[in-house]
């Protein structure tokens, strides 16, 4: 099924190089030499609707635009191909897609959201193809969706380039292999244990307690998971009163294998979030003092402020 | 001063004694955009505005750029929407702008009075959202939570201010003629259906900005529409434009339809008094450059076709090399390399 999803999007990548092609045979006269679109020139080109607001400029990519800040370039338009008008905007939107980026579901993930949070600089907009658009959501909503989320309508498919000039990163190894899904990966329970991404995560997450598992069942295609003992570390939309009946849910995890669930005599680190009525586990992690990275989180934890965004939207 | 700058302002002069009767304001679209109208004594400088409308330029010089913008817009819009047509809104160096196209009551002038007032009014609304209009800035009555159910937030454009601009601004000129004037009644009327075109486009523009662009979270805000929409618009009045005559109604005149079998006009409607030249031969004192020269479509059997636009006089025929990019790719990371293509194409052009 991955192979079957991989193969969709070569075929993509194919048949842009061959339109790429056609449209030079086309051509009555011969190709001369190649000339370059010019870089960083008059943005002009993005005037456009509500873009008057702000005239697009070419700005740094800060450092705490955590899901861009590595991606290969250091500069971008502003506003972005996703009408973010200011940075803190572009940050608060971006946030909660850099837990995506730790699941390495899709190689190509972050170069097709930065395409669209953290445009390059050239003199006209480029979008990512469609075809990488495609590979990514095939490969990486399965995940998502252990999370409640889906594809947004901000990232449809179809609205971006097939056989136009569009951003795309070839990868160095052209036989990529994307991880089955289903029934062998188990998204929360397959994080890094590495105290920067538990910060980002804890970051990104609604709740995070410190808890106590009494016991795991499944429950109409989820993994139930009833608390014993539980300290909130981060409350969010849980209120006081709910917390004693407070239950949680591993989405469409009824029978993924979930290593640290193996073993319920440990305390753990709990992250989630709330869909509807329902509070969903996004992140499980055995709180192991003796951990080196478990140990250097606690300790970031303590003095880490997340980022608050409330001023981008008056 | 350098001696273009004198001979092209004695020009102006020159011009601007023969022309003082057919002023129009649309001709500070012509002013450099690097100059900015800043001062009370650059209103008496700019030609083409009449007495009324120099004193409300020099109450309102904050909004006088906006003007400009919006003259520069329309007559962009109506070259666009004109492109294919034998009158395809070419302008003068002189006042006015458009020639006798537009001192003449046809349809022409309808559509170029409509597009004009249509251009203030979306210049000014967007100074006003952009904030370089202090004195205006967003709707504010566009708050809280809509019918629907999202949340009005971000930058409303604020139409009423830019209609009611327009209004004051274009209209004067019209107004000052009296109402008894069949030409000044068919102005107004256009230029309020100018107006129109944008109101009734008016649309509620969203923005997603719940987890992961979810639309849990939806703030919107209404915007003007693009102004290629409006132009769009009014082009489809110009097509359908009703041709009208004045006529006594009670105690004052109106204008009502020349064939009294066409139902009456509406307010988003265009009207004209005049039937149009056939705009094939030049005529340099009316303005018109005929169509000789001009680029057509050998299989079109529309208005830019060749037979029509050529109006019958034949076209010349000649293989041209065009030089284009082709095959563009992006590369990583961060370019954009490009190939140049010749193309050998068959262009027309009338006799």
């Amino acid at each position: 099924m991955g192979v079957g999803r991989s193969a969709r999007g070569r075929g993509g990548a194919a048949s842009g190089v061959l339109l790429a092609l056609a449209a030079a045979l086309l051509a009555a006269g011969s190709a001369s030499e190649y000339d370059y679109v010019s870089f960083q020139s008059d943005i002009g080109s993005y005037q456009s609707g509500r873009f008057y607001t702000k005239p697009p400029q070419c700005v740094d990519i800060p450092v705490d635009l955590r899901l861009c800040h590595n991606v290969g370039y250091k500069k971008m338009v502003l506003p972005n191909l996703l009408e973010h008008e200011t940075m803190a905007e572009v940050k608060q939107q971006a946030s909660s897609w850099v837990p995506l980026l730790n699941k390495n579901c899709h190689m190509g993930t972050q170069v097709f959201l930065c395409s669209l949070f953290a445009p390059v600089c050239l003199d006209r907009p480029i979008y990512p193809c469609r075809w990488l658009c495609e590979a990514v959501r095939d490969s990486c909503e399965p995940v998502m969706q252990f999370f409640g989320f889906y594809w947004p309508e901000m990232l449809k498919c179809d609205k971006f380039p097939e056989g136009d000039v569009c951003i795309a990163m070839t990868p160095p190894n052209t036989t990529e292999a994307s991880k089955p899904q289903g029934t062998t990966v188990c998204p929360p329970c397959d994080n890094e244990l590495k105290s920067e991404a538990i910060i980002e995560h804890l970051c990104a997450s609604e709740f995070a307690l410190r808890m106590k598992i009494k016991e795991v069942k499944k429950e109409n295609g989820d993994k139930k998971i009833v608390p014993k003992k539980k300290k909130p570390l981060k409350l969010g939309p849980i209120k006081k009163k709910e917390l004693k009946r407070l239950v949680l849910f591993l989405k469409n995890g009824a029978d993924c294998p979930c290593h640290q669930l193996d073993n319920l005599s440990h305390n753990f680190l709990i992250m989630g979030r709330k869909v509807k009525s329902q509070y969903l586990l996004t992140a499980i992690h055995k709180w192991d003092k003796k951990n080196k990275e478990f140990k250097n989180f606690m300790k970031r934890m303590k003095n880490h402020e997340c980022p608050t965004f409330q001023s981008v939207f008056k | 001063m350098s001696p273009r700058s004198c001979l092209r302002s004695l020009r102006l002069l020159v011009f601007a004694v023969f022309s003082a009767a057919a002023s129009n304001w649309l001709y500070l679209a012509k002013l450099s955009s690097v100059g900015s109208i800043s001062e009370e004594e650059t209103c008496e400088k700019l030609k083409g505005l009449i007495q009324r409308q120099v004193q409300m330029c020099k109450r309102n010089l904050e909004v006088m750029d906006s003007v400009r913008r919006g003259a520069q817009l329309a007559i962009e819009e109506c070259q666009y929407q004109f492109r294919n047509r034998r009158w395809n809104c070419s302008t003068l160096d002189s006042l006015p702008v458009f020639g006798k196209v537009v001192t003449q009551g046809t349809r022409e002038a309808a559509f170029v009075y409509a597009i004009s007032s249509a251009g203030v009014a979306f210049a000014v609304t967007r100074a006003c959202s952009s904030g370089e209009l202090e004195k205006c800035g967003c709707d504010r009555t566009v708050h809280g939570v809509s019918p629907q159910g999202f949340q009005w937030s971000g930058c409303s454009d604020n139409i009423a201010y830019g209609v009611a601009f327009s209004q004051s601004f274009v209209d004067v000129r019209e107004r000052s003629k009296g109402a008894s004037s069949s030409r000044a009644l068919m102005n107004l009327h256009n230029n309020e259906a100018g107006r129109k075109a944008i109101l009734t486009h008016m649309r509620v523009e969203c923005k997603c900005h719940g987890v992961s662009g979810s639309c849990e979270v939806k703030t919107c805000w209404r915007a003007v529409p693009p102004f290629r929409q409006v132009g769009h618009a009014l082009k489809e009045k110009f097509d359908g434009a009703t041709e009208v005559e004045p006529r006594r109604v009670g105690s004052s005149r109106a204008l009502v339809p020349r064939n009294a079998q066409f139902k009456p006009h509406t307010d988003e409607d265009l009207v004209y008094l005049e039937p149009s030249p056939d705009f094939c031969e030049q005529d340099i004192r009316s303005g018109v450059l005929g169509t000789r020269g001009r680029t057509c479509n050998k299989t079109s059997k529309a208005i830019d076709g060749c037979e029509l636009l050529c109006c019958g006089r034949g076209f010349h025929t000649a293989q041209v090399e065009l030089a284009e990019r082709c095959g563009c790719r992006f590369h990583w990371c961060c370019f954009v390399k490009c190939r140049q293509c010749q193309r050998l194409v068959e262009m027309h052009t009338c006799r």
